[in-house]
């Protein structure tokens, strides 16, 4: 006899009703569910604000048919860093969003979105130099040249080459 | 050797002229050059034995010290020696522009440009990313946002179990005082982080993140005074931004060229892209195409290592990568391994041990290990006669790839590892032609028309005699419930493993069948008739034929998926067919002689192949491609060739084995020993 919807409050207080199917995909919801029962109160989500949330559950409703993730597919998901087109363009966001977005599908425990964020970092970061993966997230080198250059020795030997 | 024994004993190449139906021209001229090839051998073999009597275990050492590359550090010290004025005037100009730009800052932390003289910061972003519209940003209040990089990571920490490793290390800050004062402040929130989610702190008050805050602060006021667009787009340091466990998630998502990388961009990446976790995955990942479970129980090393707790995962990695490199320039180290007093037919290997059988009758287990002694020797006890030294064919190595070392194992006396045997009816009375082994039994096949089933966890002592064939056995395989056997008598026979009953008879070859290999419920043979069948052992039926374009088969493979077959034999080219269409898809050229044996292996993706032109070579099993030429490493025809993820195991009528090592002396290449 649960209800269909749920309600969920942002962390900047906005109230946004989504489908229990949808926000089921959060295995943290959907585990409070079964262990606590609905209230039909409304949700706090007290760590994700209501744009990101917004963007989660786009995401939700969006895979909400896909099978559930079994556990044995560990090694065949790390194997490619293929995105789908849908989940490419919803991931077309500034960093700062990005980031946000993989920190609450970790915090809601979203396999499958967690997967594609941290699968959209990965190809940020891919066949770059150094030098063009601090220029992406603007970091500052704070090897030394002579630790750099120790590094680089390192990762190269190859014996005999 | 007189004719009669030859052709009686030596059966699994003569039948294949001698039984084979099509009339053929050129078949009496290849016996000739046989019997040329055995005239030759058996001189050179006298000659070659005075010279090995002085051999030393390793006659030269050229094995050099792993030299660092320097191919990109010479483009890095150029930009360190000569421009070292530039770079002076580059900093005081990276000042100025620094200062100007920091207004313009989307980065959060305070920057003490005092202090930070000796890195060239990049503010202004030279990727243009189109895609990513700076207004987005203002779509959202900063203040929730900055709520949200507070609140999550409580959360987010409490509702893991923390990751061993993360939690417990901090990361170090830098001390060197050149180094950046915005990477201090970064380690240092980390360092704070890692302290907080230790003691579990709840209260978002003392986390350390006040500078992601006053960071978008920052960047929220400037933006609208920036003219130009691309100034906008935010760039966060994930490192910073996400917490481990989520980094390394990410990180386990590339390459191990891409990993190399992010170890250089600062020391809090280079902290999290070396975690062991994130190398162990890469590295399984990167090597460990994983096999089809299940149709095959042949153990096999794949050289992926032990999963110990503490494996240097990267340093594998670096290993198995130099290991690669050696396959590919061909750079084998030649361990041959004497004792035989006739050719050796067959062989197999693992990890532990190499096992041959021989025309001398015997079995021999030989270390795989330095210095390769042998172990035991299974059959009747023969004298104590010097083998035979191990000679390299110079004329043969011009176009090939000799070995960059030669070892010759000390010989074992046989009087210490022969099993005493009381009876003549424990051992083969004739060759050993063929040999299988797992963990618990080896099959043998020989020229006595039987097989024997021996225990290998009870120090080899025969379990029963397979009995059926009425010539020779010429090869045998088996899997959980079957061994299978071929012969010269034109017949294969099924066995159960577990009782020794005969199961099944195939009939259908009109050439003695000279290699058979098990899949599930398939086998392939391959016979001198110049076909080879594709058999179902529940129906018994011969399902599929592969015909070769001219003359008989020697060899036969069958890849671990049941896809592919690849036969070789006479024609001087393996044949490679698609199992399931039954069409010829590749013709693998390259050999001169019959090609007497096939290995495939489908982890690293290599056809090996032994030929009667005294050649082992490596192709490409997705190509086709002759990938290395190994020539005359032996001074005669090569009966059987091995491989697994390190060396080549090449046995020769020349009554050696030779172990083609392509790990030999590699720094740290028992880290790959599984």
């Amino acid at each position: 006899m649960s209800s269909s919807t749920l309600v969920f409050t942002s962390s900047d207080g906005v109230d946004i009703t989504v489908d229990r199917d949808v926000a089921e995909r959060s295995l943290l919801i959907k585990n409070m569910l079964e262990d606590l029962g609905e209230s039909g109160e409304p949700i706090p989500i007290p760590n994700v604000n209501e744009a990101v949330l917004k963007k989660v559950i786009e995401w939700c409703t969006h895979h909400k048919n896909d099978p559930p993730s079994t556990g044995d597919d560990d090694d065949s998901r790390r194997k490619t860093t293929d995105i789908d087109e849908w989940d490419q363009k919803f991931m077309q966001v500034d960093q700062e969003m990005l980031f946000e977005i993989i920190l609450a599908a970790n915090y809601l425990d979203i396999k499958g979105l967690l997967d594609v964020g941290c699968k959209t970092v990965a190809n940020m970061i891919k066949g770059k130099s150094p030098e063009e993966i601090r220029k992406t997230f603007n970091i500052q080198n704070d090897f030394t040249a002579e630790e750099e250059d120790q590094i680089r020795r390192e990762n190269e030997w190859a014996e005999d080459r | 050797m007189s004719p009669r024994e030859t052709s009686t004993v030596t059966s699994r190449r003569r039948p294949s002229l001698s039984f084979r139906t099509r009339p053929r021209t050129a078949a009496s001229s290849t016996h000739q050059t046989t019997g040329l090839e055995n005239d030759v051998w058996g001189g050179a073999a006298a000659a070659d034995a005075a010279n090995d009597e002085g051999q030393v275990l390793e006659e030269m050492n050229h094995f050099p010290e792993p030299v660092p590359r320097h191919r990109e550090a010479r483009s890095f010290s150029s930009l360190r020696h000569p421009v070292d004025g530039l770079r002076a005037l580059g900093r005081r100009l990276s000042v100025t522009i620094r200062n100007k730009s920091s207004r313009h800052s989307t980065q959060h932390h305070h920057h003490d440009y005092l202090d930070d003289l000796s890195h060239e910061q990049e503010f202004t972003p030279r990727n243009r990313h189109s895609w990513c519209k700076g207004t987005s940003i203002n779509s959202r209040p900063s203040h929730s946002n900055v709520s949200v990089l507070h609140g999550i990571y409580t959360p987010t920490t409490s509702a893991h179990a923390p990751i061993p490793g993360h939690g417990l290390e901090p990361p170090i800050l830098p001390d060197d005082i050149y180094a950046g004062a915005a990477a201090r402040a970064a380690a240092a929130a980390q360092n704070e982080l890692a302290r907080a989610e230790m003691d579990g702190a709840k209260c978002s008050d003392t986390r350390l993140t006040r500078d992601s805050e006053s960071g978008i602060g920052i960047d929220l006021r400037d933006r609208s005074e920036l003219s130009d667009p691309d100034l906008a787009i935010l760039r966060l340091d994930p490192v910073t931004q996400l917490p481990p466990e989520v980094m390394s998630h990410i990180f386990i998502y590339l390459d191990p060229q891409s990993l190399m990388q992010c170890e250089i961009v600062s020391r809090a990446w280079s902290e999290q892209a070396s975690s062991r976790h994130i190398w162990r995955h890469v590295f399984r990942h990167t090597y460990g195409h994983r096999l089809p479970s299940g149709i095959s129980k042949k153990k096999r090393s794949a050289g992926l290592g032990k999963t110990l707790p503490d494996q240097d995962w990267k340093r594998m990695f670096l290993v198995r990568r130099a290991l690669e490199h050696r396959w590919k320039e061909g750079k084998a180290a030649a361990i041959y391994l004497h004792g035989h007093k006739d050719s050796v037919y067959c062989a197999q290997f693992d990890e532990d041990k190499i096992i041959t059988g021989s025309r001398d009758r015997t079995i021999r287990v030989w270390d795989a290990h330095y210095p390769w002694p042998c172990r035991k020797i299974i059959g009747p006890p023969p004298g104590d006669v010097a083998g035979i030294g191990p000679i390299n064919n110079p004329s043969q190595q011009s176009s090939g790839k000799p070995p960059f070392l030669t070892i010759c194992a000390p010989p074992t006396l046989s009087a210490d590892i022969t099993t005493p045997i009381e009876q003549a009816s424990e051992y083969h009375s004739a060759s050993i032609l063929c040999l299988q082994f797992d963990d618990e039994i080896m099959v043998t096949g020989s020229s006595d028309y039987t097989c024997i089933v021996w225990d290998i966890q009870d120090d080899y002592k025969p379990i029963r005699r397979l009995e059926g064939h009425r010539a020779g056995v010429l090869d045998v395989c088996f899997d959980d419930r079957y061994i299978v056997s071929c012969s010269k008598d034109t017949t294969i026979c099924v066995w159960d493993r577990h009782t020794g009953a005969l199961v099944k008879r195939l009939v259908g070859h009109r050439g003695p069948v000279n290699a058979v290999q098990l899949r599930g419920d398939l086998i392939v043979s391959a016979s001198g008739d110049g076909v080879a069948k594709l058999w179902n052992i529940a129906s018994g039926h011969c399902v599929k034929e592969f015909h070769s374009k001219d003359r008989g088969l020697a060899c036969v493979e069958f890849s671990d998926d049941a896809r592919t077959i690849l036969t070789g034999g006479n024609d001087q080219v393996i044949y490679q067919f698609d199992a399931n269409t039954g069409d010829m898809v590749n013709e693998l050229r390259g050999h001169v002689g019959l090609v007497r044996s096939l290995h495939l292996d489908s982890v690293g993706q290599r056809i090996v192949s032994g030929s009667y032109d005294m050649s082992v070579k490596v192709f490409d099993a997705q190509t086709g491609e002759l990938s290395i030429d190994l020539p005359g490493w032996t001074t005669s025809w090569m009966l059987s060739v091995k491989s697994d993820y390190r060396r080549i195991v090449a046995t020769s009528q020349d009554s050696r084995a030779v172990i083609m090592d392509f790990g030999y002396g590699l720094d740290g290449i028992e880290l790959l020993e599984e």
